[in-house]
């Protein structure tokens, strides 16, 4: 599904990904863990097309195929989706017609034709449902005034709606209480199947013990330093990070 | 410029030995005095610090037609598309600034929709009270509308009465042997508590250039409600000089919408005079503006009184080699107290051969007022455009989507259904995308 | 209302007047008079063709009306463009300064004498024409810094002097600079050699004494690559039922990493409570920015009757920056039309503008500037903030920003607001037992606190105190 090979990546200058090689197979969740500063969010935004950084080295295939020179519209019409840590604020544009506008443009990208009107506020109504949220979401501005839980919640809608190959969540425990936590867990576990693919960004362990993943891995000063099973997840969140530098630097 | 001045001071002349018995109305003194203001100051030009950022000499140093013959080969289907609807509205419809009563839909019935040379003969007390007793004479192009003031709209509507459906008032201009200068002269006398709601709108059906220079004049009396449209959206050889002047009573409220997508050059002087307590004046402007087209937005707020509220919001989008002005003024008078006055402007620039001049000015003579003003000049939020795009929404439709989010506020407070939906395909039109907005 | 009728009274306590032996030049202008001037500064031949060619100039030009103010325009044949304090000699010690001058700048709280003088300030004293006395010159001559009399300049450094002077502020730029270039009698002058950090404030005191004279100082400031510079001005005239005029010129020259720091406290005489009298404060103030350098304008306008003065920068070169920080204040007639224009022309230049306007009796105040961004200047940014306060009903306040954007990079936002002190304000503080008069300073100070701040610490005080003293009696 997702391929990434020796992967160096900066942004004015400063290099941030030093040497990235990760994959992704259909039906597994990857959970990539490190402390503050270390390139998780660069990573995915690297992933999804962002035009900021300098890609110096290195290759992203996606479903087979190499996406470094596709723009973001393109990689996202091949089912790639980013959960955004901070996800955008843009007044004016309601939820609703932000969708419809994304799932339409999307067909279009693939050859299909524009999703009848009538079929796109069923599929919303229900996805809405199944996350706990309130029909008013959809004509309001898209994350404009919403809370810290709303936004991310507002992301996992739209990835239901969307039904990406792949979804990168960065950092969507962020800003959480527990029950929404749970929540949107449990609409990012109605999601899975065997294929498509998830990756989870996270500082902390716990989105892990609602999302299991196959494969953990830990980012440290731009490269995949230690990779394991979940049992890495719990090692980590006990001990810090202070001893993956510690057996790093030795 | 003096050519085409000489030319419209001996058309003077001409048009006043037509006129025959209106000569000896009132109005007609009103013309004459007219015609003196603007021999005197002639047209204007940037050293007029209120023409600074538009020139009108490469326009009227050209040779235009003043008088035009009648044009009767248009027929609906031809323009159909620039009505709102076909049945439900009233119209007043002109070609080259003569009435064309077969395409018009006119009513005498519990209200005046019908046209100014009408009034001049059958409503002479309105027309003596009101017409040039609110505009600005001194203003030389006012002046020289006044001066051939004979044709334009009229509405006018008695105490208590609500028009139940839109007036669309529409100037057509098509080719002629030489270029066409018409001047429309609009009047709108709004009863107590009475409402309406108008669109007008300038188009030019042919290939020479065309300049309307427009004069309307709206009373709203104490607890008159009027909605006022004006959609631009010209061809490249056409310009328009639209002067509006409102006079406000008690409790009030007048709001005016400008949507300027085309056009050579357009310059749009609003002014406002709130003269009783309890007025409210909304002024709305979306000017989406590429190739080479003007627009020069000028508004005064004039809070001659205590305890009246005005909120204007522009909004500009500017691409290719087009230019924006905007030059907004919040007067306070002496004792207007408990005045609350808000001015926005917020501008894109889409390209580096687009310019934008902006002086939003507060004048204040009172001190218990809540006033202010803010503008900015920006470009798309790369974020927004980067989420967009993400969600597998392109460059062009996500650009158009957020420059749409952009001109949101200043579009949401149009009530008629049918021009939402009409505004909304000008815009995705003009954005260039193939984007249906409404859900 | 009981108030105002009682506090109306503050006076200008720098209104006297002193008596000097002074030497004047028959009232008038022509050429003659000019080449009296400069004969009597001994200056060298270009200086005279210089002022001679910026007369030609003005006689061609007419005085601007186009400011928010109304005032009688001077007879500028009415005016002696010379008036110097008799001196015997050179001024070499304090001992030889007219016991009288030093008396005159005692009661200005200005002490001449270098021992006394807060450390850290350097001071060169404007009187009417000429400059007085310039103290610590020889203290910073031993980092290389000249700072000094600008007459003297022009014969000890022509070099200097010829080079950028009428670089930033041509000849005929306008009405009163190019009145000032013909006529200018004295003024300060300095240059920070390269890399050098000035240890000391500079400071120029300007003071208008004798009648029927104009004061047309000109300085020149150059900071040469990555020097610093913070240099204050102050200003008083005695009281007088005559306008008097001040037209100066001031040229800040920021080279390449170097950085001017430019303060004023105006305080000429604002006339009488009628508007009677009070100077008029026709001023050209801009400095240019080279690469990576940056200048920043704080002014405090308490005085004059009619004020005309835009402090301005020209930011050339990239990554440059241009800030104008600005409280005027007036009261009873005062009339001031001020702001500044900040022309972006580099790439990556910056500029930012606070200016906050309080406008008491029958005074207006206008603010009015200009944030131009030209087709070369990538990624310009410019914020502004414009803030007035009006107190009582009879005052004016004008907003009148024209900003002109010629490239698409650039970000810009400007935001004004008019307001009053709340009531509600008021009776929080007078609730707290602070009366009404001390509560508005207060809340004035607050509200020109992004000002103030700006200010070098000894100024800052100062300033203060001025604000409450213009502001005396306005409540209303």
């Amino acid at each position: 599904m997702l391929k990434i090979k020796n992967l160096h990546a900066s942004i004015d200058g400063t290099d941030i990904l030093k040497g990235i090689d990760l994959e992704v197979k259909p039906g597994e969740v990857h959970a990539i863990m490190g402390p503050n500063g270390s390139g998780k969010s660069t990573l995915s935004a690297v992933i999804a097309g962002r035009e900021d950084y300098e890609i110096s080295q290195g290759s992203i295939e996606f479903v087979g195929e190499d996406i470094m020179d596709l723009s973001p519209e393109e990689r996202a019409h091949m089912g790639l989706f980013l959960s955004f840590q901070y996800p955008v604020e843009i007044p004016g544009v309601s939820v609703t017609n932000f969708l419809k506008t994304a799932i339409n443009e999307s067909r279009k990208g693939r050859g299909l034709e524009a999703m009848p009107a009538k079929d796109m506020l069923k599929a919303m109504r229900e996805k809405m449902a199944m996350l706990e949220m309130d029909k008013s979401f959809m004509s309001r501005s898209i994350n404009e005034g919403f809370s810290g839980g709303e936004k991310k919640r507002n992301e996992i809608f739209q990835m239901a709606m969307l039904e990406p190959k792949l979804a990168i969540l960065d950092e969507t425990d962020s800003g959480l209480d527990i029950d929404a936590l749970r929540i949107v867990a449990n609409g990012v576990n109605k999601l899975r199947s065997k294929d498509n693919a998830i990756v989870v960004i996270t500082h902390y362990q716990r989105l892990l013990d609602h999302i299991i993943p196959d494969k953990v891995h830990v980012l440290f000063n731009g490269k995949i330093v230690k990779s394991g099973d979940k049992s890495l997840a719990l090692e980590l969140e006990s001990k810090g990070y202070d001893w993956i530098k510690e057996e790093i630097t030795a | 410029m003096d050519v085409f001045k000489d030319k419209l001071l001996s058309s003077f002349i001409v048009f006043e030995n037509q006129l025959n018995g209106q000569k000896k109305q009132p109005f007609h003194q009103k013309r004459r005095e007219a015609i003196d203001v603007f021999e005197v100051k002639g047209f204007p030009t940037v050293k007029d610090e209120e023409w600074k950022y538009t020139n009108l000499k490469p326009l009227f140093n050209k040779d235009f037609n003043v008088f035009h013959p009648g044009e009767d080969s248009l027929e609906f289907s031809d323009i159909r598309r620039f009505f709102l609807s076909e049945s439900d509205t009233y119209k007043i419809v002109f070609i080259n600034g003569i009435f064309a009563s077969w395409l018009s839909s006119t009513t005498h019935q519990n209200y005046d929709i019908c046209t100014f040379s009408a009034a001049l003969e059958n409503h002479r007390d309105v027309v003596d009270k009101y017409a040039g007793s609110i505009a600005r004479n001194q203003e030389s192009l006012t002046a020289l509308n006044t001066s051939f003031a004979k044709e334009g709209a009229f509405i006018n509507i008695p105490d208590g009465k609500v028009v139940d459906r839109p007036i669309e008032v529409l100037y057509f201009t098509t080719d002629s042997d030489n270029n066409t200068f018409i001047q429309p002269r609009n009047l709108v006398v709004v009863g107590k508590n009475a409402e309406c709601c108008i669109v007008e709108r300038h188009q030019s059906l042919g290939k020479q250039l065309t300049v309307n220079n427009s004069v309307t004049e709206v009373m709203a009396h104490a607890g008159a409600q009027v909605t006022y449209h004006k959609i631009q959206n010209d061809d490249d050889n056409a310009s328009l000089i639209d002067s509006t002047t409102i006079k406000q009573e008690r409790d009030s409220k007048v709001t005016v919408h400008t949507f300027s997508f085309g056009g050579k050059i357009t310059r749009n002087n609003l002014e406002f005079d709130l003269t009783e307590a309890g007025a409210e004046a909304y002024l709305y402007g979306v000017s989406i503006l590429d190739k080479r087209q003007l627009v020069d937005n000028h508004t005064i707020v004039n809070h001659m009184v205590p305890n009246c509220y005005s909120n204007e919001l522009y909004k500009g989008i500017y691409d290719d080699n087009s230019r924006g002005v905007f030059n907004g003024k919040i007067h306070v008078h002496p004792h207007a107290v408990k005045t609350n006055a808000f001015q926005e402007n917020n501008n894109l620039l889409l390209s580096d051969k687009a310019s934008i001049d902006t002086k939003p000015q507060l004048e204040i003579y009172a001190d218990d007022v809540k006033c202010s003003h803010g503008c900015t000049i920006g470009q798309l939020d790369e974020d927004a455009l980067f989420y967009l795009r993400q969600r597998g929404i392109g460059v062009k439709e996500a650009q158009a989507l957020l420059m749409l989010a952009f001109t949101t506020d200043a579009l949401k407070e149009i009530k008629i259904p049918e021009l939402k939906s009409k505004l909304n395909r000008l815009i995705a039109r003009k954005l260039n995308v193939n984007l249906d907005f409404n859900l | 209302m009981d108030i105002l009728e009682k506090v109306t009274n503050s006076d200008y306590k720098y209104g006297f007047y002193t008596k000097i032996d002074s030497d004047k030049a028959p009232k008038g202008l022509n050429e003659d008079i000019i080449r009296f001037i400069s004969a009597k500064k001994e200056e060298p031949e270009w200086m005279l063709e210089w002022r001679l060619d910026a007369f030609r100039q003005w006689q061609k030009m007419e005085e601007p009306n186009w400011a928010h103010v109304k005032y009688q325009k001077p007879d500028y044949q009415d005016i002696s463009y010379y008036s110097a304090p008799k001196k015997k000699k050179s001024l070499d010690s304090l001992d030889e300064v007219d016991p009288e001058l030093l008396k005159t700048f005692e009661k200005l709280g200005i002490s001449l004498d270098e021992q006394k003088r807060l450390t850290g300030v350097a001071v060169d004293v404007v009187v009417d024409s000429v400059s007085v006395k310039t103290t610590f010159r020889e203290k910073l001559a031993e980092m290389g810094i000249i700072f000094c009399a600008i007459s003297d300049a022009v014969k000890e450094y022509p070099e200097l002097v010829k080079k950028y002077i009428g670089t930033v502020v041509p000849k005929g730029d306008n009405f009163f600079a190019a009145l000032n270039s013909a006529v200018f009698t004295d003024g300060s002058f300095c240059y920070i050699p390269k890399g050098v950090k000035c240890p000391m404030e500079l400071s120029t005191y300007f003071r208008i004494n004798e009648a029927g004279t104009g004061q047309f100082e000109r300085t020149l400031l150059i900071a040469d690559e990555g020097s610093y510079v913070s240099y204050l001005e102050g200003c008083t005239a005695p009281m007088r039922d005559e306008n008097q005029l001040h037209a100066a010129v001031v040229e800040l020259v920021a080279l390449d990493d170097a950085e001017i720091k430019y303060s004023t406290v105006q305080n000429w005489y604002p006339g009488n409570k009628e508007g009677k009298g009070g100077v008029f404060n026709f001023v050209t103030k801009r400095g240019i920015c080279e690469r990576n350098a940056k200048i920043s304008w704080t002014q405090v306008e308490t005085g004059s009757a009619v004020t005309w003065k835009y402090p301005s920068c020209i930011l050339k070169g990239d990554n440059s920056i241009g800030e104008f920080y600005s409280v005027a204040v007036t009261n009873n007639y005062q009339q001031a039309d001020t702001g500044t224009k900040m022309i972006h022309l580099g790439r990556n230049t910056k500029s930012t503008i606070i200016s906050k306007g309080i406008c008491a009796g029958n005074s207006e105040g206008s603010y009015r500037g200009l944030v131009k961004i030209g087709p070369r200047a990538q990624n310009a940014r410019n914020f502004s903030e414009c803030d007035s306060l009006l107190m009582g009903n009879a005052c004016g306040s004008h907003t009148f920003p024209y900003i002109e954007i010629k490239n698409k990079s650039a970000k810009v936002e400007h935001e004004a607001t008019t307001s009053k002190i709340g009531e509600d304000q008021l009776f929080y503080c007078n609730q707290r037992g602070i009366p009404t008069e001390e509560a508005i300073a207060l809340i004035v100070n607050g509200y020109c606190k992004d000002v103030l701040n700006q200010l070098p610490m000894e100024f800052a005080v100062e300033a203060q105190k001025l604000l409450e003293v213009s502001l005396e009696g306005s409540v209303g």
